[in-house]
C-alpha cells in the first residue's frame, strides 16, 4: 500500500469545513480518479496528501510512513517524492522549458548549485530524456509562456516527473484545456502510470475520461466519500447523486 | 492557522469556538472605536465650534482636567452605545443587531461625523475667500509672476552646473538603494515570512523601522544629515538614499506579496527549499515591477533633491533658496524654468523605459 489516509479532517481559517474525516487506502499502481463538484473538497485533499496544506486532524501515511507531523528536511524529502501538476500548470513564465523541467529536481539538489544554476550534465540529460516522454523535446529553448495550454501541462509533467515521483498528484489537469487536449495530455498520465507504476491519483470532472483512465473511482460532496468502486460502475443515479439532480452528463470525445 | 490536531475535540467544537473568539474580538475593538468616535465629536463640538466659533476666542482655554473629564464622558457613552450593539463601530466589525434603531442610529452618526469634520476643517484651516480674491494681493501676485515669466540668462552656467549636481544626487541615491532595499524587501513580504514566530518577528520589526524611516519626510532626514555630515550634496544624497530605502522596501515587498501562488506551490510541491522556492517561483516574478518601480523613484529623486536643496542638500534647490531670498525673481524663474524642463524630461524618459520592459 502506497498511501493511507486515516479520518482525514480539514478545518479553514474561515470555519470551512473542507474535509470531513475521510478515510482512503491507495495501492501501489492504481489509476484513482477523484471526482465531485467544485468545493467538494477534491483540491484540499491532495493538498492535504503532499502537505501544501496542514490537515487539520486524522493522519496520512506514505509508503508505511506518518507523514503528518514531519517537518523541515524530512518534509521536503517526503514531498520530493510525491510529483504535483496543477490545473494552471504554475510553469515559471519568463523561464526556458528547460529549466522549468530542471526545477522539478531541486529538492534533491544543493542550494548554492541550484541557484548559480550548475546542474551537471546528468540532470541536463534527464529533462530532456523526459521533455522527449511527454513530446515536445524541440521546444526546450523556447520561453514557458509562449507554449498553448496543452504543452505547458506536458511540461509540467515533465517537471514531475524529474522527481522520479512513487505517487503523482494532479488536481484537475486537463480543467482549462480544451477536449482534444485534454484526451492528450491524459494519454500521458496513462503512459507515466502503465509505463512507469507510478500511482496516480488525479481530481477529474469528465466522466468520459474518468471510464477511460481511472481503474477506481471516489467520488466527494462536501467533503465526504459518498461513491468508491469501478469507473464503469457509475450510472444514471449515481451520477444525480453525485453531481446534483439538475446535472447532465456532457458527453467529450 | 487551526492546527489543532487534539482528537477528542471535534471539528464542529473547533468552528464554534473560533466564531467566538473572533466575536469577542470585534466587540472589543467596537468599544475603543466607539469611544474614539465619541470622544472625536466632544473635543470637536467644544473646542472648533462651540469656542470658536461661536463664542469666537482668540486664545483656547486648555486644560489637561477638561480633556480628561471630556474623555471619561466619552468612555461611558462610547461603551454603552457599544453595549446596546447598535452603534457604528458595531456595524464596521459585523456585530450589530439588524434592526430599524441600528440603521438610524449608523446613518445619523456617520452623517454627524462627516459634517463636524469638514466644518471643523473649515475654521481651523482659517478659510478665507476674501484674502483669496483681495485686490492688494493680486497685485503681488501679478508681479511675481511677471518677473518669473522673463527669466533672467545671466546665471544659466552656473544654474546649469547645480542642475547637474541635483540629477546626480538623485542618481547615485537610487543606485546604492537597489542592493540593500532588494535584500530587506524579501524580509518585509508577508508571504514569504508568516511561516513561523521568528520570521514573524524580523518582518514585524522591519515593517516598524521602515515605517518610522519613511514617516520622516526627506526634508528633514536633509536637515538631520546637513547637521551629521555637513551641509552639500552629499547630505541631499544621503537623505534621498535613506528615503528611497525605506519606501522602495514597501513597494518591493507588495510586489512579493503580490506574485501569484500558483508557481510557489508548484516549487514547493517538489521538495525544494525556502531560499530555492524565492529564486526559481518569486524572483522570476518580480523583476520587472522591481525594475520599473527603481526608474519611476529615480524620477521622484531628482524632484525630491530640487527640495532637498532649499535646506541645504546641495543642487539646484540650495541656488533657488539663494536667490530667493534676495528676491531676485527674474534668476528664481530661470531656475525654476530649467527644474520645470529637467523634470518633465526626466518624467517621459522613465515613462518609456518602463513601458519598453513591460
Amino acid at each position: 500500500m502506497i498511501l493511507k489516509v486515516k479520518n482525514l479532517h480539514k478545518i479553514y481559517k474561515n470555519g470551512m469545513h473542507a474535509l470531513k474525516g475521510l478515510n482512503i487506502e491507495v495501492q501501489k499502481g492504481e489509476f484513482l480518479v477523484i471526482i465531485g463538484l467544485s468545493g467538494s473538497g477534491k483540491s484540499t485533499l491532495l493538498r492535504c496528501i503532499n502537505r501544501l496544506i496542514e490537515p487539520t486532524a486524522g493522519t496520512v501515511e506514505f509508503m508505511g510512513k506518518d507523514i503528518t507531523h514531519v517537518k523541515g528536511e524530512e518534509l521536503r524529502k517526503v514531498k520530493a517524492q510525491i510529483g504535483m501538476i496543477f490545473q494552471h500548470f504554475n510553469l515559471i513564465n519568463r523561464h526556458s522549458v528547460l529549466k522549468n523541467v530542471i526545477s522539478g529536481k531541486l529538492g534533491q539538489l544543493k542550494t548554492l548549485n541550484s541557484i548559480l544554476g550548475n546542474f551537471t550534465d546528468d540532470i541536463y540529460e534527464e529533462a530532456y530524456r523526459n521533455l522527449e516522454i511527454v513530446g515536445i523535446k524541440e521546444k526546450a529553448k523556447e520561453r514557458a509562456d509562449t507554449l498553448s495550454g496543452g504543452e505547458q501541462q506536458r511540461v509540467a509533467i515533465a517537471r514531475s516527473l524529474m522527481q522520479n515521483p512513487k505517487l503523482l498528484l494532479a488536481d484537475e489537469p486537463v480543467a482549462s484545456l480544451d477536449p482534444a487536449t485534454s484526451n492528450s495530455v491524459m494519454k500521458f498520465f496513462e503512459k507515466v502510470n502503465k509505463e512507469f507504476g507510478t500511482t496516480v491519483i488525479c481530481n477529474l470532472h469528465f466522466l468520459s475520461l474518468v471510464r477511460k483512465y481511472a481503474t477506481r473511482v471516489i467520488a466527494l460532496k462536501s467533503g465526504e466519500i459518498i461513491y468508491e468502486g469501478e469507473p464503469s460502475e457509475i450510472d444514471e443515479k449515481w451520477f444525480k447523486t453525485i453531481y446534483g439532480e439538475e446535472a447532465e452528463e456532457v458527453e467529450i470525445r | 492557522m487551526t492546527n489543532k490536531t487534539d482528537n477528542n475535540q471535534s471539528p464542529i467544537d473547533i468552528i464554534r469556538q473560533n466564531q467566538r473568539l473572533e466575536e469577542r474580538v470585534n466587540f472589543i475593538k467596537a468599544i475603543f472605536l466607539d469611544i474614539f468616535f465619541v470622544f472625536y465629536s466632544i473635543l470637536l463640538l467644544q473646542r472648533a465650534i462651540y469656542y470658536k466659533f461661536i463664542l469666537d476666542l482668540r486664545d483656547i482655554p486648555f486644560s489637561w482636567e477638561g480633556i480628561i473629564i471630556l474623555f471619561v464622558i466619552s468612555v461611558f457613552i462610547g461603551a454603552s452605545w457599544t453595549f446596546t450593539k447598535t452603534s457604528l463601530s458595531c456595524k464596521l466589525f459585523g456585530i450589530a443587531k439588524d434592526n430599524k434603531v441600528t440603521k438610524w442610529s449608523v446613518e445619523i452618526s456617520g452623517w454627524f461625523l462627516f459634517n463636524i469634520t469638514f466644518i471643523a476643517g473649515w475654521i481651523i484651516t482659517k478659510l478665507s475667500i476674501v484674502d483669496l480674491f483681495s485686490s492688494e494681493g493680486i497685485k503681488g501676485a501679478e508681479r511675481l509672476f511677471g518677473a518669473l515669466f522673463k527669466p533672467e540668462f545671466g546665471i544659466f552656467d552656473d544654474a546649469l552646473f547645480a542642475m547637474i549636481e541635483t540629477i546626480y544626487i538623485a542618481l547615485l541615491a537610487t543606485l546604492i538603494s537597489i542592493p540593500i532595499t532588494l535584500f530587506i524587501s524579501f524580509f518585509t513580504a508577508r508571504n514569504l515570512m508568516k511561516g513561523n514566530k521568528t520570521t514573524f518577528i524580523i518582518y514585524y520589526v522591519l515593517r516598524l523601522i521602515l515605517n518610522f524611516v519613511r514617516s520622516i519626510e526627506p526634508l528633514i532626514w536633509a536637515i538631520i544629515f546637513s547637521v551629521w555630515v555637513g551641509i552639500g550634496p552629499f547630505a541631499g544624497m544621503i537623505a534621498l538614499l535613506v528615503h528611497t530605502i525605506a519606501s522602495n522596501a514597501k513597494l518591493y515587498s507588495e510586489a512579493i506579496e503580490s506574485i501569484e501562488q500558483g508557481p510557489v506551490e508548484a516549487i514547493s510541491a517538489t521538495g525544494a527549499n525556502k531560499i530555492q522556492v524565492v529564486w526559481y517561483a518569486v524572483v522570476p516574478q518580480i523583476i520587472l515591477p522591481f525594475l520599473s518601480f527603481t526608474i519611476y523613484r529615480w524620477d521622484i529623486n531628482v524632484r525630491m533633491a530640487t527640495i532637498i536643496g532649499l535646506v541645504g542638500g546641495g543642487g539646484i534647490g540650495t541656488m533657488l533658496m539663494q536667490y530667493q531670498g534676495l528676491a531676485m525673481w527674474h534668476e528664481v524663474g530661470l531656475i525654476v524654468l530649467m527644474i520645470a524642463i529637467v523634470v518633465w524630461v526626466m518624467d517621459y524618459i522613465s515613462a518609456k523605459i518602463r513601458e519598453a520592459i513591460y
